[in-house]
Order: C-alpha cells, then sequence, then structure tokens
C-alpha cells in the first residue's frame, strides 16, 4: 500500500468519524497544550513571582560585602577592599544575574531647624531600587539623570522621615547633611529591613563627590532572575571577584532556609500541575486505545471486506495505526496552537517574553508524545485488527 | 505455471478442485463439511453450486477464495497450486486473481461508490493516474455511472450490488466468486445481476462460481453443481 494511499484515507476515515472523537481529542489537545505552556511560559512566571520579593521573602536577592571591620576588630593589619568596576561588569554577565547594585555605607548625621539627627547613609546607583524592589512611599526616587548629574537629593527611610518631619509628605524640604544642602526628593516604600527604614539614600556619585571620608562601595546585592538560579550565581561571585581583584573577607549572604522553602513550594506547585498534564494526557492515551477498540469492533466486517479485497494484515495494521497516529497528531497540533495562544496571552500579560527556541522544542516534544501515543495506545487495537480471520469478520453481526 | 496459464486461455481449465475436504471442530470431534471435492472449472465459464443451507455451498466457495483453508486436497488455479501459499501470498492472490461479491452487499458504508472500487486498486499497487480510468470501465459495466459519487448507504439495494459486481471486476480477477449474490434481491434486480454475470464470462476471460438456492438463477448458469451433505454430485447442466 502507498504510503499516501495510506494517509489519505486514514485521515478521511478519522474526519468521517469525527464526532467519535471528539473527547480524545480535547484531553490530548489540553495536555499538550498545557505542556507547551508551562514549559514554554515556567520561566517567565517565575521571574514575574521573582519580581514580587515579598511574595517570596527576597530569596532571589544575593547580599555580598567585604568584611573591612571585621579585620578591624581582629586587630589585623589588612587594606579595606571594595568592588572594583571590572568585578562589577563581570558579575553582570554571570548567567542567571538580572542586576547588581553596588552600595557603600556611613553613619553621618544632618540637621533640620536646628536639630540634629544621627543615621546612617547609604550610597546606591538607579538599580538600587529595582534589586530590592523597593518603590516611593511619597515623592519619588531618584534615577540614572540625578547618579550621572551628581545631584544633591535625598530619599529617606520612612522611619526616619517621621523622626525628623514627623510625617511622610516631605518631598522638597531640605536638609543639611555634612555641611552640603540636600534637596528630599521623596520616602522609600516596601522596606522590611528596619536599619534601612531608619537611613537615608544618596547617588552614589554624589557620596564619592562630597562626603568626608567617603569609602568605595564595599557591599553588593544581585538579584537572580528566577530562585533557580540563586545557588549557582552564589557560587559564581567568589569565583568571578577572584578573577578581577582580591577577594580576602569577601562574604556571601544567601537566606538559604527561606529559599529552599520557596524552592520546595515552587517544586511541589510544578509537580501539581504536571501531574496534571500527565493525567490528561494519559487520559488522551486511554481514550484512543478504547476509541480504537470500539472502531476495530465496529468495522470488523470492513476489516474483513478489506482482506476478501486483497489487503494484507500488515495493510489492516498500518491503516488503524495511522489513523491512531493522526488522532494523537492531530490533536498534538491543536494543543500546540492553544498552547502558543496561551502563551502569547501570557507574554502580553506579564510583559516579557520567553524565546522562541523554547516553544519550538516544546512544539518538537509535543510531536514526539504525541507520535508515542498514537503508536503505543493505537498498536494493540491495531493488531487486533490485524490478525482477524476474513471469514469470521465478514460474518460478524 | 506460466506455461500452463498461457495453454488454459481460452476454454481452458481454470479450476481444478481434487479430492478436497473441510472439516470442522466443535470442541468433542470433527464434523465434515466437505467431503472429497472434485471440481474443474473452464476460463470464462459460469458455474452454480446449489444445495441447502448447510449442505458447505459457502465454505467451498471461501476455500476457492482462500479465505479458508481446507483439511485437505488440492486446489489449483490456473495451473498453481494455492494451497501452497503463504498468508501474503494468499492476500496477493485474492487481490490479482479473485473478485468477491457477498450476500449482504458489503460495501464501506460511509464511502461512496468509487471510493469503494478503488480500494481493490490501492491493495494491488495500481498507479492513481490509471485508476480513474479502470473505475469509470467498471461502474460502466453495471450501468451505475451516475452514482458514481454517492454514497454507499444512499444506493438501493439492487445498485449496491452492481456496484459489489463492479469492485470484484476491478481488477480483472480470474474468477469472480459469488455468495448468493441475489439473496437479498427482489427478481428484477436478481436477473439483472445475472445479466452482467453472463456478460462478464461470456467475454471468456473471467469466470463466474456463484451459490445459490434459488432455482431460477441458477438456471442462468452453464453447469449447476448440486452439493448436498458435503458431497459435491455430477453438474447436473
Amino acid at each position: 500500500m502507498r504510503l499516501d494511499d495510506l494517509l489519505r484515507i486514514s485521515i478521511r476515515q478519522v474526519y468521517r468519524y469525527r464526532r467519535r472523537y471528539w473527547g480524545v481529542v480535547l484531553a490530548i489537545a489540553l495536555g499538550v497544550g498545557a505542556f507547551t505552556t508551562m514549559v514554554t511560559m515556567g520561566r517567565e512566571v517565575k521571574k514575574t513571582f521573582n519580581q514580587d520579593l515579598e511574595l517570596i521573602g527576597g530569596v532571589t536577592v544575593i547580599r555580598s560585602h567585604f568584611d573591612n571591620y571585621h579585620n578591624l576588630n581582629n586587630y589585623k593589619v589588612m587594606r579595606p577592599n571594595w568592588f572594583h568596576p571590572p568585578t562589577l561588569a563581570a558579575l553582570r554577565q554571570v548567567s542567571g544575574v538580572w542586576e547588581i547594585s553596588p552600595v557603600a555605607v556611613r553613619w553621618t548625621s544632618c540637621t533640620w531647624r536646628r536639630d540634629s539627627y544621627s543615621f546612617q547613609v547609604m550610597a546606591v546607583d538607579e538599580t538600587f531600587w529595582q534589586v530590592r524592589s523597593f518603590w516611593a512611599l511619597t515623592g519619588r526616587l531618584f534615577g540614572l539623570s540625578e547618579v550621572i548629574g551628581r545631584k544633591r537629593e535625598v530619599v529617606l527611610g520612612s522611619r526616619l522621615a517621621q523622626r525628623i518631619f514627623g510625617h511622610l509628605d516631605v518631598a522638597g524640604e531640605v536638609i543639611e547633611l555634612e555641611q552640603d544642602l540636600y534637596r528630599v526628593v521623596g520616602v522609600v516604600g516596601g522596606v522590611t529591613d528596619m536599619d534601612l527604614a531608619h537611613g537615608a539614600f544618596i547617588p552614589i556619585t554624589t557620596f564619592a563627590d562630597r562626603i568626608l571620608g567617603a569609602q568605595h562601595p564595599d557591599r553588593l546585592y544581585v538579584r537572580c532572575v528566577t530562585w533557580d538560579d540563586v545557588e549557582h550565581v552564589a557560587k559564581a561571585i567568589p569565583m568571578v571577584v577572584q578573577a578581577n581583584q582580591p577577594a580576602e573577607q569577601l562574604r556571601v549572604e544567601v537566606s538559604w532556609q527561606a529559599l529552599n522553602q520557596v524552592k520546595k513550594v515552587s517544586w511541589w506547585i510544578e509537580s501539581f500541575i504536571y501531574l496534571a498534564i500527565f493525567a490528561t494526557l494519559s487520559l488522551g492515551g486511554f481514550g484512543i486505545w478504547n476509541v480504537m477498540m470500539a472502531a476495530v469492533r465496529s468495522r470488523t466486517r470492513e476489516i474483513g471486506l478489506k482482506k476478501a479485497m486483497g489487503a494484507e494484515d500488515r495493510d489492516i495494521l498500518a491503516q488503524f495505526i495511522t489513523e491512531s497516529l493522526c488522532l494523537s497528531l492531530g490533536a498534538a497540533l491543536i494543543g500546540i496552537g492553544l498552547g502558543r495562544l496561551l502563551v502569547e496571552l501570557i507574554s502580553y500579560w506579564l510583559g516579557s517574553r520567553p524565546s522562541e527556541e523554547i516553544f519550538f522544542s516544546c512544539l518538537g516534544m509535543g510531536l514526539f508524545f504525541a507520535v508515542v501515543l498514537g503508536i503505543g495506545a493505537g498498536l494493540y487495537p491495531s493488531l487486533q485488527a490485524s490478525r482477524m480471520e476474513v471469514v469470521s469478520a465478514t460474518q460478524y453481526e | 505455471m506460466n506455461s500452463f496459464r498461457l495453454t488454459s486461455q481460452g476454454n481452458g481449465i481454470l479450476i481444478k478442485v481434487v479430492d478436497l475436504v473441510k472439516n470442522f471442530s466443535n470442541g468433542q470431534g470433527e464434523i465434515p463439511v466437505l467431503r472429497k471435492v472434485n471440481l474443474q472449472i473452464h476460463r470464462g465459464e459460469m458455474v452454480a453450486i446449489t444445495g441447502p443451507s448447510g449442505s458447505g455451498k459457502s465454505t467451498l466457495l471461501y476455500i476457492l477464495g482462500l479465505l479458508l483453508p481446507p483439511t485437505r486436497g488440492d486446489y489449483w488455479l490456473g495451473g498453481e497450486n494455492v494451497l501452497n501459499l503463504d498468508r501474503s501470498a494468499q492476500a496477493a492472490f485474492r487481490r490479482r486473481r479473485v473478485g468477491f461479491v457477498f450476500q449482504s452487499c458489503d460495501l464501506l458504508e460511509n464511502s461512496n461508490v468509487y471510493e469503494n472500487l478503488e480500494f481493490p486498486l490501492i491493495y494491488a499497487g495500481v498507479n492513481p493516474r490509471e485508476r480513474p480510468a479502470r473505475i469509470i470501465a467498471a461502474i460502466e459495466r453495471v450501468n451505475l455511472s451516475h452514482r458514481l459519487y454517492h454514497r454507499a448507504n444512499h444506493l438501493s439495494g439492487g445498485e449496491r450490488q452492481r456496484v459489489a459486481v463492479a469492485r470484484a471486476l476491478v481488477n480483472h480477477p480470474d474468477v469472480i466468486l459469488a455468495d448468493e449474490p441475489t439473496g437479498q434481491l427482489d427478481r428484477r434486480h436478481g436477473h439483472l445481476i445475472m445479466d452482467h454475470f453472463q456478460e462478464i464470462s461470456a467475454e471468456g476471460d473471467t469466470s463466474v462460481v456463484l451459490v445459490t438456492h434459488d432455482p431460477e438463477m441458477a438456471s442462468r448458469c452453464t453447469r449447476i453443481y448440486p452439493l448436498r451433505d458435503g458431497i459435491l454430485y455430477a453438474p447436473e447442466k
């Protein structure tokens, strides 16, 4: 039997009996669609979860610093260390790193209406807010232009704003900091660390220019793309630092307990979803097996007749297997179309797109799975059909 | 084999059955259905096998079509002992040398007439470009070309049986084996089918072997073999 005849007859047969197959097609299409969406969008969804640091307990932020103060306490004579620009550039290139933000800290005091207040000032760049998921509670946060322009602007922690002004609506106020006047541009929100709520933030460039005895950034916040990246990024940091500068007294801190907790919850959720997909696809497979068995029974006379016309066992086997494959592949194609639609919708909703490679590898996997399902579920009924004896088949009622 | 086929052109012997025995087992023993049947059919001959129900007529026909194996005996078709063929060669024998017409007008219900006639050509590996001409020629033999694209389940009983005859013819077989082909038809349609069989056999290339219990239909054949209790008697005509 020619291949084109086989395909034509099988597709025609499936089309003509399409009403029998809707349930099976739907189950496989849903399974493949869900699988495609899950695999394609999984990382994008994790990235979106990652944007809500509060939800995941900030586990994707790695804190790294040089323990310069510890050196002093131990009376060791070591040069204070800090993150050099080539190191920062190299760290940005590490796979799984979303953004990094170097920070310098020192204690200082400010004066407002003759009252003096002592607090910690943090020198940060424009990426800091994004890395820590902070937002403006009131006013605004300074950005790239203020950092480049070395502006004398300060963002206050909410507790410090309350302490100095008694309220949070402080944008436009001016405070004296290290004998310079700074304009308060806003109050930072989203802070869970009390030390930061009691502190102030100024552009890292302004800090270097104007704060007497200012230090280089000896702290670094590294935000990973997803929680799956944290472990290998944490391992990569000391190696990257060592490759670019002295790395003595480098400390890398990860909230391992919280990270494991988040990964565990994520693993369970993913497992349940994949289990549901597997169950749906298995139902589809059993469905194919069932409808093909029913088809073999209801088409027994047809099988006998075809054998009487000269069809060989392998012709009958090939036809039923091909029908089963048409069914599973057709359903998989519908599922992939459905998955693509969902991927487009979720991408639009999340505002980020996965790479096309992931989708196409899902497409390949979906089709491969459909072939396995079609052959696996259709083999036994097809063998039964091919082994029928002609006379008993033609006399079947 | 080929030399036999060459010499058996015209009115030579096409089918030769010698001492054919068929027993069915019922679990307690063997029940004889055909007892040493001997039969010779010439090319272009139209032969009827008659007898009451259960006499073994259909069994003999199925053995002639290699749908059932005999218990013993020999069966030559065109000089070839076809009982020695393996399963695959038996299928090839059916698609090239035999055409079947069954009593119950067995057409593929959801396929149209064209598709029904195309199946034997597909299994015989006929080139797709040659198929339409052969299908049209076959359907014109039974005067149903106007029904070519009608669904099988939209045809009348008589039309369905004529399509079955066309399908049996489409591969130019050596022999058409018909099992009660007029059994479910009225007299007028029954005779119409017999007309087609007579035309086919009259051309001389194809023999027709039909099984019937209707004496009127059997009388239109060149020879009538009575079969009773598994014994095939000498032809009455």
